[in-house]
């Protein structure tokens, strides 16, 4: 009965854009805020802030861009892993190449910038073609990247394979040594993801209910009335790409820098680029919270799966066996999740929220 | 309406596609301020005279005018810059947003505001936001949506998505109105809400409107002037009494013995 928005009168046009309308939404949000930035970092170990949080994050952020701008503007794409790549080879080189005054929150805007532009580039077809056709013009960004990467070994330092990321690099104005905490431990990467990917999340969610989201999703319905009612319609499309890229750009820093403490080329196959557009889907085109329920069901529920199958079956069963029967599972379930609804769980989640409202009267 | 200067000249446009000649040679004029019908049979290149003007095809000869400047090339939204905005045969609404953003995005052209200022909600995006929801209300109350502000516009019924288009058009606040069959598939009540919207648009802010029509007693009724096609040739203009007198309208519409 808590949850309606009886009793809250709205009086004006600012209150009527709330980001949160009912009062207990916002509490609720602010108390999951709170437990994510005070209570989580004591209470996780490092397996799960190293396994679990920090990937969920550095994969969210790129789920989001994604959805920037196949959810929000309509434009498929495919490159999500080569704008990745290049995000996290920009940072990489902006933190070995700057004096010492650089530091890894600016680097990662400047890295995303450069993606951004680079996202540009790519997007450039997208003012002629639409639909499955760019999707394909899009692998492009993918093959580029690793080829550019793969052949210019200067940007991995003359490294082999991969380049173990320094420790130094975490470092944020000196406050590690100064007050003698570790910037490098699982803890203050986490911290780091978090508050940059609340950042992000939050200016995408600003974006969204203001003229440049309106354009984004005008452009996506029915782009010759865009036309006619006075959007600029190319100007919008390159800005999606842009902002889209940027997001990328900084989820694949995150990915590399904060989750796996590596960078290499092998990080950004096409898979990659797959497994995002799926969170995507699943979690809702068009919504930016579904970006980050769709990373979770994705990232977490084949290792909940073989988890529960290991459990299960204690051993009964050869583990490759039980890991591949977890997996059609996995299959099996997504299949049903998109028959029953299409939006995906954000769509999921506002019915449920719908019923939650008018609870217990159904009408 | 009182008839002033031509807003909009049209001159000598010629139209094909291929081997298909929509419009041929068409002129008229459109006065400041008036009511202006463009009526004729099927087919007979109203709504291609309609894109012309809207810049959404571009004539292969002829020249469209708009407050004295040439339109013939310029993009839609250039076009609308200068004061014209339109709604379409089919409705042309964002299927996924709400009659409310619907609306909204008629203002996209008063927007100031970069897209960093609007990411960050800070100045002038948020007061922006507010003016133009002020002049969105405006417009919902003038064409009676109060009740549907937060639906989707894919849920209402074809006259009040009609009408939710018409305001999305109205909302920024155009010299020149054209409506592409605003009262087609509507019933004899929705007709006569829409002839009056035209009308009180047309008196209160003085905007100058061209609409297509096939309902002849709404065209009678409200137009200042009448222009009449067949077969991409004009065969008719004149004030509403001139054409129900015209030889060769008369013809095309109920045919002729050869």
């Amino acid at each position: 009965m808590i949850y309606r928005e009886t009793g809250t009168f709205i009086t004006s046009y600012i209150e009527d854009r709330k980001l949160f309308p009912i009062p207990f939404d916002k509490w609720a949000m602010a108390l999951f805020m709170l437990f994510m930035v005070f209570v989580i970092p004591f209470i996780a170990s490092d397996y799960w802030l190293a396994a679990h949080l920090i990937p969920i994050l550095a994969y969210g952020t790129a789920a989001l861009g994604l959805n920037l701008l196949t959810g929000m503007t309509g434009q498929l794409s495919l490159g999500t892993a080569g704008f990745m790549c290049f995000g996290a080879f920009f940072t990489f080189n902006i933190m070995l190449r700057s004096p010492e005054w650089m530091n890894l929150p600016l680097a990662l805007m400047l890295a995303g910038t450069v993606t951004g532009v680079i996202g540009i580039i790519f997007g450039l077809p997208s003012i002629r073609i639409k639909g499955f056709y760019l999707l394909v013009s899009t692998l492009a960004a993918q093959y580029f990247a690793l080829w550019f990467f793969r052949s210019y070994p200067y940007f991995l330092n003359y490294a082999t394979a991969t380049v173990t990321l320094p420790d130094h690099h975490f470092d944020l104005f000196g406050i590690g040594e100064t007050f003698d905490v570790d910037m490098a431990s699982f803890e203050a990467k986490y911290l780091l993801s978090l508050g940059i990917v609340t950042a992000l999340a939050l200016f995408a969610k600003n974006l969204m209910r203001s003229a440049t989201g309106r354009n984004f999703m005008a452009v996506r319905d029915m782009d010759i009335a865009a036309s006619v009612i006075g959007i600029p319609v190319i100007r919008t499309k390159m800005l999606a790409f842009f902002v889209s890229c940027f997001y990328c750009g900084v989820g694949g820093a995150l990915f590399c820098y904060a989750y796996l403490q590596v960078l290499g080329i092998r990080t950004f196959e096409m898979n990659r680029s797959f497994e995002i557009l799926f969170m995507v889907i699943i979690g809702g085109l068009g919504s930016i919270a579904g970006s980050f329920y769709g990373t979770i069901l994705v990232y977490e529920f084949p290792i909940l799966f073989s988890w529960a199958g290991d459990y299960i079956f204690k051993g009964a069963f050869d583990t490759a066996v039980v890991d591949n029967v977890a997996k059609i599972m996995y299959g099996i379930l997504i299949i049903a999740l998109l028959i029953r609804e299409p939006g995906g769980l954000a769509a999921l989640w506002a019915t449920a929220k719908q019923k939650l409202r008018t609870w217990p009267f159904p009408h | 309406m009182a008839a002033g200067n031509p807003i909009l000249q049209i001159d000598n446009i010629t139209l094909a596609f291929g081997g298909v000649t929509a419009l041929n040679g068409i002129s008229f004029d459109v006065a400041e301020g008036e009511i202006c019908a463009v009526i004729g049979p099927n087919g007979a290149g109203k709504s291609s005279m309609l894109n012309v003007i809207s810049g959404v095809y571009v004539p292969q000869t002829g020249r469209v005018v708009f407050r004295e400047q040439d339109c013939t090339r310029k993009r839609p939204r250039q076009i609308a810059q200068l004061g014209m905005a339109r709604t379409f045969q089919n409705i042309a609404l964002f299927q996924g947003m709400t009659v409310l953003e619907n609306i909204l995005t008629g203002r996209c052209m008063k927007i100031r505001s970069t897209w960093i200022e609007q990411g960050l909600n800070i100045g002038r995006a948020r007061r922006e936001e507010v003016e133009n929801r002020r002049a969105v209300e405006e417009v919902i109350e003038f064409l009676h949506l109060q009740g549907i502000r937060k639906t989707p516009v894919g849920k209402l019924p074809y006259g009040l998505q009609k009408r939710v288009e018409l305001a999305r058009a109205l909302v920024a606040e155009p010299i020149m109105l054209l409506q592409d069959e605003p009262m087609t598939g509507m019933n004899l009540e929705e007709k006569k809400d829409m002839s009056c919207f035209a009308l009180e648009i047309n008196r209160e802010f003085g905007t100058t409107i061209v609409l297509i029509e096939h309902d002849m007693s709404v065209v009678m009724d409200i137009s200042d002037h009448v222009v009449v096609l067949d077969y991409g040739a004009k065969i008719g203009d004149g004030t509403p009494d001139e054409i129900k007198n015209n030889r060769d309208v008369i013809d095309a519409y109920l045919g002729v013995t050869h």
